[in-house]
């Protein structure tokens, strides 16, 4: 069957009612818990993985995944208005999302995010009904000193996300490598830092850390200065959408985060988060104003929705193509196929083409509901800002330390939230960019483990990354960046001494 | 695991005929009963749990909720369970690490295996098929062995990490068969699968379901399975034990039980025991269990308690060797 | 005296956490070798970069005039002993009763000092929760202390 015939099949199946009363209901769903600080959907789906077993194998599926890319769309709204990210993804979203919103402009950037993850997930769609075939063998042609080269090259690429202070940057970004040693070391099985707690052999709870460094330190700060700037005015329903001059800055963005997204979104491991802090950075450094980046620019928001909603899509590649869960969230859909009886794997697309077409057919429909009912709903949300600090503060925090418990029901977790949150209070203080710390977070543990493991598999010959052409491709493209920064940065400080001669 | 396998069905009958009357509180169960598992929604033991409380919580007349405690390789489950004030109505399902190498692999365990812990009743166990490529150029056993003892490391295998059951088989293999290998550690079978089909490593050990895919696909090839027996799950895979030089006692498998924290009411525990040996005996559970790569056990408390005490006897060993080695 | 504070506080302290993780895994865990990296050789080798940056941070900042900033210590308190009492009560006191305390100990943070609007929230977070986590995403957690 070739992608299009077979994604014809799939809307035959998408569109029957069971599938599709589900598919409305993931996706409603998986805005709320979005929207919802501390919950996503990887809490939610766990949570509803055991109604599940009451439905087809097809319906099941569709709903869980609409929670999970309905959730994306939820989360950019909680990103953009409150700066509470859930994920990693939806942390570079606040970098130029919360800054347009606290200068009222809060509707044009939810409408971006919006339209670009709409946009983003189409062009998911077309790329993975094009490619299913070669996307499927991609992850299996990267091996470990390929994924060390690629990762090393999304941390050096994003680490100049904060180039006004290019050292504070990197500390963050090596603080959170530092921070994804936590654990058992999967190596050795040796325990690190982890100070006799059985709590941390995982390691530190992403979803922990992520509410305490951007939900629990933003609450502390903005507490008296919500009150003192009071209520933002009532805004017209045509200040909620983008000009026509910001309306043009959004298509290009989002083309090029989807065509990042639908690429790295198929390599299991962090794909999705990787293509989002590069759609941020490659927007900044084409940008010919890369100092509006971080003061709310359009694009800064339109790249990486569109990375991110795209890499949702084409995750589902390997996870369903290879049975290689990316993201925890693709093991529990995994899970979930298991229940009913279908093991993902090389013979999923022929021996289950309707699940297969269905689900993909179903991402189409799923992101066309969630376009038309969230565009209504902005106007709501942006009127949740009127709503009095003193009265949203508490909530949040209820929230965050539920949706924190949620994860794995561990109280540990939620004390972690309070330490963490302490800690990010303190780095805000100092302007210090948490988002970095994030993306060193997700991306250590991988760094690490490839390269320990492409050396052994090499017997201990570093030559392996120059030798594999995909990892050499990766190494060459790090180092040109580097040499490129230094080159600006040299040509910057003779232009400023010429200036002062 | 040296244990031969015993007539489960026998003792499921035996349990069931003398089944006692409840000493303490004849009204049991009076409330919901809570089963932890140190594992999450969706994954392997989750799945296995649900099979096997969903009948379970018919027959008692009370409903089971289900306790996803993950952390820790599974530890964190049994330690919530011994943390929950409410003895007789709490259990676990574990798998085998927890009762037998996490003392050894884990620091401030926080509980002793035969102190804390009393055993129910094996619920299923499963053996590991070793796994190379499909162009391998070895197609036997014999050739593998021949292969991998050319010279020390010749050939690697992936495992999901210290102390897991791949590792410990894969070098319970390499002692008996005489060979050294090189060990390559990952986070999950799906990444040893890709590693092996992309020739990155030469081989690995896995549970037959998942394996059995890539195999059918022409990716994989097994060349020989850990039971005593041949397995349903794996048609025409030959038992390793006896062939090429290993010893015809060889065996690994990979079990999950159900528990109870020490002090429950040995009725409770009479009752539970054998309900479950009734549910692993309907054919319907056995065909759901086998589907996800399980051969369901059964037996009686005491031979639940002389697995653990075997097995940590075994895997101690083989973790004294692989500590020698480094 | 120009100094800028944040930056030469905040540097510093990345500074000893980086030697800190430098000397803790470097004798704590084994750092190994190339080929066969030790537990401790990661960790080692970015603690001390982290240490480098800190001064690289630090340094230029002592003799640099920085923003004044203001440290909201009353707010942090409050939201940070709410998020505590909430870890401490959930499993054992219960959702209902651990929200109620919560959600008054952080609402001490906010400038309104009058009393009725924080028993209405309190009641009404509450609620919330449990209808959302109790009904909605059936979470097993108790609802009330001693179940």
């Amino acid at each position: 069957m070739s992608g299009w015939e077979g994604f014809l099949h799939g809307l035959s199946v998408a569109v029957q009612p069971d599938v599709l009363i589900y598919c409305v209901f993931g996706v409603v769903l998986g805005t709320f818990v979005g929207v919802l600080p501390g919950i996503g959907a990887m809490a939610t789906i766990s949570l509803l993985l055991p109604i599940t077993y009451y439905l087809s194998p097809e319906a099941a599926l569709v709903m869980l995944a609409g929670v999970y890319y309905g959730s994306q769309y939820g989360g950019a709204v909680a990103s953009i208005l409150l700066r509470l990210p859930g994920t990693p993804q939806s942390a570079v979203t606040t970098l130029d999302g919360y800054p347009l919103a606290q200068q009222g402009r809060a509707g044009v950037a939810l409408f971006t995010s919006m339209i670009s993850s709409f946009f983003g997930s189409f062009i998911g769609i077309f790329v993975l009904i094009l490619l299913s075939g070669v996307l499927a063998s991609a992850a299996t042609a990267f091996g470990a000193a390929d994924y060390a080269a690629m990762m090393i090259l999304g941390l050096v690429a994003a680490s100049t996300i904060g180039a006004k202070h290019p050292a504070k940057g990197l500390a963050m970004v090596v603080l959170g490598l530092i921070l994804g040693c936590v654990g058992t070391d999967v190596n050795s099985g040796v325990q690190r830092f982890t100070f006799g707690q059985t709590e941390l052999m995982d390691g530190v709870n992403l979803v922990a850390l992520a509410m305490g460094l951007f939900g629990v330190a933003e609450v502390i700060a903005n507490i008296h200065v919500a009150e003192r700037t009071g209520v933002p005015p009532r805004v017209a329903l045509r200040d909620l959408l983008p000009s026509r001059a910001e309306l043009r800055r959004i298509p290009f963005p989002a083309l090029r985060g989807a065509s990042l997204g639908s690429f790295f979104g198929a390599l299991p491991g962090t794909g999705s988060t990787i293509s989002s802090f590069l759609a941020y950075a490659a927007e900044r450094r084409i940008s010919r104003h890369p100092e509006r980046f971080g003061n709310g620019a359009i694009e800064g928001v339109a790249g990486p929705e569109a990375a991110n909603n795209a890499a949702a899509i084409s995750a589902f590649v390997p996870t369903l193509a290879l049975g290689i869960p990316g993201d925890p969230i693709m093991a529990l859909m995994l899970g979930a196929l298991v229940i009913h009886g279908v093991q993902p794997g090389p013979l999923m697309l022929e021996a289950r083409p309707d699940m297969f077409w269905g689900l993909i057919a179903s991402f189409g429909i799923g992101n066309l509901l969630l376009l038309i009912l969230n565009l209504p709903l902005i106007g709501i949300w942006v009127s949740m800002l009127r709503i009095p600090f003193r009265w949203l503060y508490p909530a949040i925090l209820i929230f965050v330390c539920l949706g924190v418990y949620s994860v794995r029901g561990s109280s540990f977790d939620i004390f972690a939230v309070a330490l963490i949150g302490a800690i990010g209070y303190a780095l805000s203080l100092a302007r210090f960019n948490p988002a970095l710390l994030l993306l060193g977070f997700v991306l250590g543990p991988l760094i690490e483990t490839n390269l320990r493991r492409a050396l052994l598999i090499s017997r201990g010959d570093a030559m392996v990354f120059l030798q594999r052409p995909i990892a050499a491709a990766f190494v060459i493209a790090t180092g040109l960046l580097i040499v490129m920064a230094l080159v600006q940065t040299i040509r910057r400080k003779s232009r400023g001494a010429q200036e002062a001669a | 695991m040296i244990i031969s396998r015993r007539a489960a069905l026998l003792g499921a009958a035996a349990v069931s005929l003398c089944k006692p009357a409840l000493a303490q509180d004849a009204a049991w169960p009076s409330q919901p009963q809570h089963v932890f598992v140190g594992f999450p929604a969706g994954s392997s033991p989750d799945l296995l749990a649900r099979i096997v409380t969903e009948p379970l919580a018919a027959k008692l007349g009370q409903p089971i909720v289900i306790e996803n405690k993950p952390g820790a390789g599974g530890v964190i489950g049994i330690q919530q369970m011994l943390n929950a004030k409410d003895r007789d109505n709490t259990f676990a399902t574990t798998i085998n690490g927890p009762l037998t190498t996490a003392p050894r692999l884990t620091p401030n365990l926080g509980y002793d295996v035969a102190k804390d812990i009393a055993p129910v009743v094996l619920i299923a166990t499963s053996p590991l098929v070793l796994v190379v490529a499909a162009d391998f150029p070895a197609d036997d056993l014999a050739g593998f062995i021949a292969a991998a003892g050319k010279e020390p490391e010749a050939l690697s295998y992936g495992s999901v990490g210290k102390g897991s059951g791949a590792h410990l088989t894969a070098e319970l293999f390499s002692d008996r068969a005489g060979v050294e290998m090189l060990h390559i550690p990952f986070t999950s079978y799906a990444e040893v699968t890709t590693a092996i089909i992309g020739h990155e490593i030469d081989s690995g050990f896995m549970a037959p379901s998942a394996a059995m895919q890539y195999v059918k696909a022409g990716k994989l090839k097994i060349l020989g399975i850990t039971s005593q027996k041949p397995f349903a799950q794996a048609p025409g895979v030959p038992v390793m034990a006896g062939q090429a030089g290993l010893p015809a006692d060889f065996r690994a498998e990979l079990w999950n039980a159900f528990i109870a924290p020490a002090g429950t009411d040995a009725g409770v525990i009479a009752t539970l025991n054998s309900d479950i040996n009734a549910i692993l005996a309907d054919e319907a559970v056995q065909k759901r269990l086998l589907d996800m790569g399980w051969q369901a056990a059964g037996g009686t408390p005491e031979e639940l308690q002389q697995r653990i005490a075997d097995d940590t006897k075994i895997w101690g060993a083989v973790l004294d060797r692989i500590d020698a080695k480094n | 005296m120009k100094r800028d504070i944040p930056d030469l506080a905040g540097g510093l302290l990345l500074s000893v956490i980086g030697v800190f993780v430098l000397v803790y895994a470097s004798t704590q865990y084994d750092i190994g070798l190339l080929r066969r990296m030790g537990p401790g050789f990661f960790p080692a080798l970015l603690g001390g970069v982290l240490a480098v940056l800190g001064l690289m941070i630090a340094l230029p900042a002592i003799a640099r005039k920085g923003a004044p900033i203001r440290i909201a210590w009353k707010e942090a308190l409050a939201v940070l002993s709410a998020i505590l009492v909430f870890a401490m009560g959930l499993e054992r006191a219960g959702l209902v009763p651990v929200t109620l305390a919560s959600v008054l100990i952080a609402s001490i943070a906010a400038p309104d000092r009058r009393i009725g609007w924080r028993l209405a929230l309190a009641l009404i977070v509450t609620a919330l929760s449990v209808v959302v986590f109790h009904f909605g995403l059936k979470m097993t957690v108790p609802l009330w202390p001693g179940q």
